[in-house]
């Protein structure tokens, strides 16, 4: 017995110690943010955000950019009949993949709705999100880094001209179909509150749920940004029969985001929007990329990378980064005509909007500049 | 040379209690790490990534609607009282479609064994489709179809009290409280405690006596007499408890006020949860009712009960034995299908607290949907499981 009783206890006592040694690894593995690392590096590459090495060696080794981006919004991203994304929004990943890989086509698109897009960017599993998702500060601050505004939108309401209603004052008592995780759904609390109207507010999930609903009648009215108002409208069956009230509601900066903790690859994206946007300005479209960067314009032969530089090397981008993206993708002008201009069915009119070059305002009685902006390009 | 014989013990390595033990601290040991490395994972990755918690969010005002809620709410309350508001939604959800998919799954499963044809057949017709058709999908088709139905201002109206339109759903008369209607109720409550001691008294009487007491007609008469004589006494000092709400249009755009609404959105999720479930549950019911072996309903025939009363006295209880324990995973299986509610704009448990992730941290609000979603499950499994053992064989 006594012999029994020593082993058994010397074995549950080496257990015991066997046990706290496991769970002191287990707190020590906290601790230590190489064997983390390590550990993490293991698990599925595209899952986790390397802490320390740069999101740009990540893209290139693996050959293409992944962009979250959305599948449900005529002109800013959706599916056309041939299968392919495309839109304003998609347009933005191509050009930074046209940057960093040289092919505009080497993106993969990550179709996600919209309340997905919190914790994809917290996640770090995507390179890039283009969401139409606005700015706001508390995203900011636990999302990612919003990158600069590449479209200024506000939130308004629309609803079938049948009702009558000429005005957002005149909603109190209506369904309100909206889109859960959007600023939408938020800014239409505010103002019905602000206001004292009772509302039936409708979220859903998908968009496409919810703009069912309004098409059926199901709520008097669809709320979300101006301009995808306007573009959902162009795809109902008679847009003349419906109206986008005059109120604009809300601020929405929407713009491209990265995902925190690469400062390297959040400047990369900024110089991106930067050279859509100066490119404009500077007149270089993608047709006459060559001829520009042979000519006499020495800003225009900088951005083109045959004259000086802006940073290029410091970014880890190639020379020509500026040819390449111009000639692939185009200028801001050309993705905003080919997205959302007056040959689709969008036509969003841009001139005089806060959607147009700030420089378009040289003089002090030409038409007023607009407010797309990026920091000088040198 | 003789060989030694004497007893030396069991080896260690053979002993079944050390080795027993061995394989229960191994075991023990290993999931603890596991659980340990997957928290400290999750720590530091939220760590890593600044991704936020706490628990601080839930004193602040949620001001976001609920735009159908069986407690009463207002913008201002709370985000924690909004948390209580989205699962009564749930709890809503899944008890009435437990009852509802319990009631149609029994009749299915009965059916599919009855001996005429076509009704056998066209159960099993039932159970094959939507057992094989996925729930989200079903969902979609019950909530275009009602979309179908005309807006409010075209919505068919029943002798102006009942309305029909796919905005607000089915508006009809309910009882609105008026005058201290709680107090009232808890009248109700004590006349239907007198009233099972009645039922109770009236039993034994009859047991004692053997003259008919009529037990349940003891029962009804004291809750009807008490409710009665407490509402009269209502109206005796000034108004009735409750009066009839009859919704009526309102507004600019005619939504009915007013009276009971059931929105399309809380119709469609029933509809596809309640036929969804039921077509397990019927097989369920089915297999029950088959493994009661036929000598047990040929008796109780040979004894002269009736095929109803076979199935309810006879087979049934038996086979209840079989059907519970499955069901209450179907009941299980119900409330968690309830989540899928997002997809058709009912804001339920889970569709609130996504849209709260805009504006209060994520993990924590989904730890705390987690908790309570767990929290249904276990008080039905505890629930089923009481239940079963009340109807096991209790032996002798």
């Amino acid at each position: 017995m006594s012999r029994r009783g020593r082993l058994v206890r010397g074995l549950a006592a080496g257990l015991a110690l066997a046990f706290a040694m496991l769970l002191g690894t287990a707190c020590a593995t906290t601790a230590d943010p190489a064997i983390e690392e390590a550990a993490a590096d293991t698990e599925a590459e595209t899952v986790t955000a390397p802490a320390v090495s740069s999101r740009l060696a990540t893209v290139r080794e693996r050959g293409r950019l992944i962009c979250a981006s959305l599948n449900d919004t005529p002109g800013f991203g959706y599916v056309d009949e041939s299968g392919n994304s495309v839109g304003f929004d998609i347009d933005l990943c191509r050009a930074v993949a046209a940057a960093v890989l040289g092919d505009p086509d080497a993106v993969e698109i990550r179709l996600i709705t919209a309340a997905e897009r919190g914790p994809v960017m917290q996640s770090g599993e995507v390179d890039l999100l283009v969401y139409v998702t606005t700015w706001t500060t508390s995203r900011d601050a636990s999302w990612g880094n919003f990158v600069q505004t590449m479209f200024y939108d506000g939130q308004g309401f629309m609803a079938p001209k049948s009702l009558g209603v000429t005005s957002a004052y005149e909603l109190a008592g209506a369904s309100v179909c909206v889109n859960t995780g959007t600023t939408s759904e938020l800014n239409m609390a505010d103002f019905f509150r602000q206001n004292g109207m009772e509302y039936n507010p409708k979220t859903f999930e998908e968009s496409q749920v919810a703009f069912e609903a309004y098409k059926s009648g199901a709520c008097e009215v669809f709320t979300t940004d101006r301009s995808a108002l306007t573009a959902l409208r162009s795809s109902l069956e008679n847009p003349a029969e419906h109206i986008i009230l005059p109120e604009t509601i809300s601020e929405e900066p929407l713009g491209p985001m990265v995902p925190h903790g690469d400062e390297q690859w959040f400047d990369i994206v900024k110089t991106v929007m930067g050279i859509l946007i100066y490119a404009e300005a500077y007149g270089i479209n993608s047709g006459n990329v060559d001829e520009m960067a042979a000519g006499d314009n020495v800003k225009a032969k900088r951005l083109l990378g045959t004259e000086g530089s802006f940073g290029q090397e410091e970014l880890g981008l190639d020379q020509s980064v500026g040819q390449t993206v111009i000639e692939l993708v185009g200028n801001y002008g050309e993705i905003y005509a080919r997205n959302l201009g007056p040959e689709t069915n969008i036509d969003l009119p841009r001139e005089g909007s806060r959607n147009a070059l700030w420089s378009n305002a040289p003089c002090s009685d030409c038409p007023k500049g607009g407010q797309i902006y990026s920091q000088p390009l040198r | 040379m003789r060989l030694s014989l004497t007893y030396q013990g069991i080896p260690i390595w053979r002993h079944s209690r050390i080795l027993s033990w061995t394989g229960q601290i191994v075991s023990g040991i290993l999931v603890v790490a596991a659980v340990a490395f997957f928290i400290s994972n999750v720590a530091t990755a939220m760590d890593q990534r600044d991704i936020p918690f706490g628990w601080s969010f839930l004193n602040r005002e949620y001001s976001t609607p609920i735009s159908e809620h069986l407690l009463p709410y207002e913008e201002s309350d709370t985000f924690a009282y909004a948390f209580l508001v989205a699962a009564t939604n749930t709890l809503m959800v899944s008890v009435v479609g437990v009852i509802l998919a319990t009631t149609l799954g029994i009749i299915v499963g009965a059916l599919q064994l009855s001996g005429n044809w076509v009704v056998g057949k066209a159960a099993t017709v039932y159970v094959e489709v939507f057992r094989n058709v996925p729930l989200l999908v079903q969902l979609f088709f019950w909530y275009i179809l009602l979309l179908g139905l005309p807006p409010v201002r075209e919505g068919i109206i029943l002798f102006n009290a009942v309305f029909l339109n796919n905005n607000a759903g089915l508006s009809f008369p309910w009882p609105e409280g008026q005058q201290r209607p709680g107090l009232w109720l808890l009248c109700v409550v004590l006349a239907i405690a007198l009233g099972i001691a009645t039922k109770f008294f009236l039993e034994r009487r009859e047991e004692r006596t053997g003259r008919p007491s009529y037990p349940w007609l003891g029962l009804f008469g004291v809750v009807i007499a008490g409710s009665l004589a407490a509402w009269l006494v209502w109206v005796a000092i000034g108004n009735a408890p409750y009066v009839m709400s009859v919704p009526h249009p309102e507004g600019r755009f005619g939504h009915p006020v007013g009276g009971y609404t059931i929105s399309i959105e809380l119709t469609a999720l029933l509809l596809g949860l309640v036929i969804y479930t039921a077509a397990f549950i019927a097989e369920i019911v089915r297999g029950g009712l088959q493994s009661v072996s036929r000598g047990q309903s040929e008796a109780s025939r040979s004894l002269g009960l009736g095929t109803m009363q076979t199935l309810r006295f006879v087979t049934f209880p038996q086979a209840l034995r079989v059907i519970v324990p499955p069901l209450i995973s179907q009941y299980l299986n119900l409330t968690k299908n309830s989540s899928l509610a997002l997809a058709i704009g009912y804001a339920d448990l889970t569709s609130v607290a996504k849209t709260m992730t805009q504006t209060a941290p994520a993990v924590t609000i989904f730890l705390i949907i987690m908790g309570i979603y767990l929290l249904y499950s276990l008080a039905y499994s505890l629930i089923g499981n009481l239940y079963n053992r009340h109807i096991q064989f209790t032996g002798g």
